[in-house]
């Protein structure tokens, strides 16, 4: 299990998404309350996105995120960063960013063609933050 | 009663037999083209890419990805001003933005070639080309090269006209 401890710190540090640290309990379950907004209810998204789950996502993060991603019982299972490969490409850094939990159990990287809200061909980086997370999202 | 009145009751009459008659249904022909993407949305296309079929068939377009959603638009200044990549006289279609299992149905007249995309994925070259009738066909339009009002990756993967008339249908996983 890997405690991102020193990550979180340093994000109060910062005093970049230090609301979100402080908060991690208002996140457990969703919905998470303001700032965040359902995906699904923004865009033309299913409600539960197979492999995500039901995200959640502050506009003015976008498109970084952090993303907010609930099982179907509504507990935080993994927060979900998606950068656009061209805007990394051209030197864009996505630095400072939240994060829902500050327990990670596992991490997934992967590439993804582009979706509503992101279009551009972009990564996903996905923390879970239990070991069943990423089994719960997937169905 | 009168003749009058008789004779709209005769005509009535007809009417109702002839509407209890078992009617032939008028069907006309229908092809699917599903939206796919593989399930982490590394890949999306539409499949079959490409397909030939005889005026007046009707597409079904259905989104057969789970995890995504898609459109079915056509090249046509009337869809976000992109540019007119079907039959002059045609009508443009969008299908709007389809969430999984949804469908949308268009039916395609007009002789000659019609590229569509799917307007999220675009960029990631979703899209397809449609030939309706053949180039021996009166009024048929034949394809335009693409040139740079076309994302490079849709001009990659749309299949040349021949050999979607060659074969009837190229499917997305083996273009």
């Amino acid at each position: 299990m890997i405690k991102l401890l020193a990550f979180g710190t340093a994000i109060v540090a910062a005093g970049v998404s230090g609301a979100i640290a402080h908060d991690e309990e208002m996140l457990r379950q969703a919905p998470p309350g303001a700032p965040w907004v359902q995906v699904s209810d923004v865009l033309p998204l299913p409600e539960f996105i197979p492999g995500l789950g039901t995200l959640f996502v502050n506009p003015d993060t976008l498109p970084a995120g952090p993303f907010l991603a609930y099982d179907r019982d509504g507990a935080l299972s993994a927060t979900v960063y998606m950068t656009p490969l061209q805007e990394l490409q051209n030197g864009t850094s996505y630095d400072g960013l939240g994060i829902g939990a500050h327990e990670v159990s596992g991490v997934d990287i992967y590439f993804n063609a582009g979706h509503p809200g992101v279009e551009a061909p972009h990564a996903h980086v996905v923390l879970y933050h239990d070991e069943d997370a990423k089994r719960r999202l997937a169905e | 009663m009168s003749l009058s009145r008789r004779r709209m009751l005769a005509l009535g009459g007809g009417l109702c037999a002839a509407l209890s008659l078992p009617r032939r249904p008028l069907a006309a022909p229908v092809e699917v083209i599903e939206m796919r993407g593989t399930a982490r949305g590394e890949q999306i296309w539409f499949a079959p890419v490409g397909l030939a079929i005889a005026p007046g068939t009707t597409l079904r377009f259905i989104n057969a990805d789970p995890g995504n959603s898609h459109t079915a638009t056509a090249y046509h200044p009337a869809n976000f001003d992109r540019p007119r990549r079907i039959p002059a006289r045609a009508e443009p279609w969008d299908s709007g933005f389809l969430l999984p299992g949804d469908s949308f149905e268009v039916t395609l007249r007009v002789p000659g070639v019609y590229d569509y995309y799917c307007i999220p994925h675009e960029h990631a070259g979703m899209a397809g080309r449609i030939v309706v009738g053949t180039p021996q066909a009166s009024g048929f339009v034949g394809s335009v090269e693409p040139g740079d009002d076309l994302p490079p990756e849709v001009a990659a993967i749309l299949p040349p006209v021949d050999a979607i008339l060659a074969r009837g249908r190229i499917e997305g996983e083996d273009r």
